[in-house]
């Protein structure tokens, strides 16, 4: 479980720190997506669709779009990519 | 037939600008010659000192630093009362009583607003924006220009902002600028910079479509040294300011679309009345009577949404989607608007001696500034997928059954949403076309449902809110079935594009 947590953070925070165009190592856990590092609402959910595609996790976008700190994303990626690793749930198409 | 027809919304606003309106309108009818103005790419000097004499520049500066300290929405009022005769001298005014003062008015610091507020009430500053950048358009986090600490007291700026409304004459500039290192490290700013600076240098005035009276320039900073307490809020904030600024221009612009659409319908029920032929008035004509109905029902619908938006903006809620939805809806409305006009006028209104052909040149811009009508249409489709909102319909016994159709169609469109959300989750950003069509869908419903619920009981209102909550959600019906083709019209979009891109 403790890799599995690992793993989504790292992808989340390498993925934060490509869209954002800054190094994963300067994105602290209280930033703000929009006020913190510049990114809009659709940045946001191209950032969490590339999360996805990455840890091949579904994301629900009601979920998504209440997002607003590095530490929220971080949060909701690795609960959906524990859930979804323990139950074996496919990407939607 | 009488002329010209008012469909004017008289919803309730601060008293001061009722008494201001008439004066305005004089002014107007006596002062601006909307046609010279064009040809001569310029707006007259007299034209400024004028809104001045009558308080327009400082409108909504608040009343302590010497201006009138209208609301959102008294202030679209003035500047759909302008847009009506001219565009090019509304968008001078919209632009400064939004992006240009707005930020100072919000965020500036005691000791800047102390300085420059009183200058802008009277009239004696006139203020540009600058975010836009030849590599950053809708891509705001492009852009390049950079705000550096000289010392812990001072700012240097160097960089470019193209397209900036005003900049020729303006006394002031607000810019977003990249402050790398300050508040955080992909930290935006907005600084207020006085025109004088040293390092600022305007470029020549750009030659336009439309709104050619109009200011228009690049504006280059080289090594320009401002002081902190020019920052608008705080450092590094920008960027969230540059968002809540935006939506309040865009809905003062979105104003100016409805005061030209009626400028249009003016034009139109003049023109109608008066030309003949087979033996009466082209008015009198069905078709002729469908085209003015619309343009008067789609005008009515473009000022409840602008008032909704102001009414959101006025209980300290976001009015980000909302202000977007108006945008989107009235620039596209009143450039049709135009088109029917012309339309309507025949070959004379080809001819620019009618000023409808003015109007749809000067309204094309509306579709493209102060956000991309598509990029727009892409944040309103996540936001319709993402947050469910509520909508007030009529109360008015006789557009019951109006507001029942647009409440089932919410209804319908609302399961149409839980089914992308269950299809696609965050995976439909990607999916423009999807994104666009929901938000279609959703500007014929949050319009309608606006229409509705300001109407009051009289004929006219009853008349143009039922007809323009029939027709829009007819079209956002259609929106919904387009829906249902978006992926087909994506790949064929992605396969003709890619043999005509590599032809």
């Amino acid at each position: 479980m403790v890799a599995l947590e690992e793993e989504a953070r790292r992808v989340t925070l390498a993925t934060l720190a490509e869209i954002a165009q800054t190094s994963a190592d300067t994105i602290r856990g209280g930033q703000r997506l929009r006020e913190d590092l510049g990114m809009d609402s659709l940045q946001s959910l191209e950032l969490l669709s590339t999360i996805g595609e990455a840890l091949k996790i579904d994301l629900d976008i009601e979920e998504a779009m209440g997002i607003q700190t590095v530490d929220d994303a971080c949060a909701f990626v690795t609960r959906k990519y524990k859930e979804q690793k323990a139950d074996g749930s496919a990407v939607r198409g | 037939m009488a002329a010209p027809c008012a469909v004017d919304l008289q919803p309730v606003g601060g008293e001061l600008v009722d008494l201001l309106l008439p004066n305005v309108r004089r002014f107007l009818a006596t002062e601006v010659d909307g046609s010279a103005i064009d040809e001569a790419s310029h707006i007259p000097l007299s034209v400024r000192k004028g809104f001045a004499e009558l308080g327009l520049f400082g409108m909504t500066v608040p009343e302590e630093f010497g201006g009138a300290g209208f609301s959102l929405w008294d202030a679209c009022r003035v500047i759909a009362e302008i847009a009506r005769v001219d565009r090019s001298v509304g968008i001078m005014l919209g632009l400064h009583a939004g992006l240009g003062s707005r930020g100072l008015v919000e965020w500036g610091s005691p000791e800047f607003q102390a300085v420059w507020l009183p200058r802008i009430a009277v009239g004696e500053c006139i203020t540009a924006f600058g975010a836009t950048e030849a590599g950053a358009g809708s891509d705001l986090m492009a852009i390049r220009t950079t705000g550096r600490l000289v010392d812990a007291n001072s700012l240097r700026i160097d960089g470019e902002k193209s397209y900036v409304t005003n900049g020729g004459f303006a006394n002031l500039f607000t810019l977003l600028v990249r402050t790398p290192g300050i508040g955080g490290d992909r930290g935006h700013t907005l600084v207020a910079i006085p025109a004088d600076t040293p390092g600022i240098s305007i470029g020549k005035e750009e030659h336009k479509l439309g709104i050619r009276g109009s200011s228009t320039v690049t504006v280059a900073f080289e090594d320009v040294v401002v002081p902190m307490s020019n920052v608008l809020g705080r450092p590094g904030e920008g960027m969230e300011l540059a968002y809540r600024l935006l939506a309040w221009g865009r809905t003062l612009m979105s104003a100016g679309c409805a005061g030209a659409a009626q400028g249009a319908l003016d034009a139109t029920v003049q023109y109608v009345g008066e030309r003949k032929q087979f033996g009466q008035a082209i008015g009198n004509f069905t078709a002729t009577r469908a085209h003015v109905a619309w343009m008067a029902a789609r005008t009515y619908a473009m000022r409840a949404l602008i008032h909704e938006t102001a009414d959101i903006q006025a209980h300290g809620n976001s009015i980000e989607i909302a202000s977007a939805v108006a945008k989107v809806f009235c620039s596209e409305g009143a450039f049709e608007a135009f088109d029917r006009a012309i339309q309507l006028h025949g070959a004379v209104g080809f001819l620019e001696s009618t000023g409808v052909a003015r109007g749809l040149r000067d309204c094309r811009i509306t579709r493209i500034f102060e956000g991309a009508n598509d990029v727009l249409l892409l944040r309103i489709g996540a936001a319709t997928l993402g947050v469910r909102r509520v909508l007030d319909v009529s109360c008015v016994p006789a557009l019951r059954e109006a507001s029942t159709r647009v409440v089932a169609f919410d209804e319908l469109l609302h399961r149409e949403m839980g089914d992308l959300r269950k299809r696609l989750g965050v995976m439909a950003v990607r999916r423009q076309l999807v994104l666009q069509r929901v938000a279609r869908a959703e500007i014929c419903v949050r319009a309608a449902a606006a229409a509705l619920s300001q109407a009051s009981d009289t004929e006219m209102d009853i008349g143009l809110a039922r007809h323009v909550a029939t027709t829009l959600i007819e079209e956002g019906t259609q929106w919904l079935a387009e829906l249902g083709r978006a992926e087909r019209d994506e790949a064929t979009a992605t396969e003709l594009s890619s043999m005509i891109y590599g032809a």
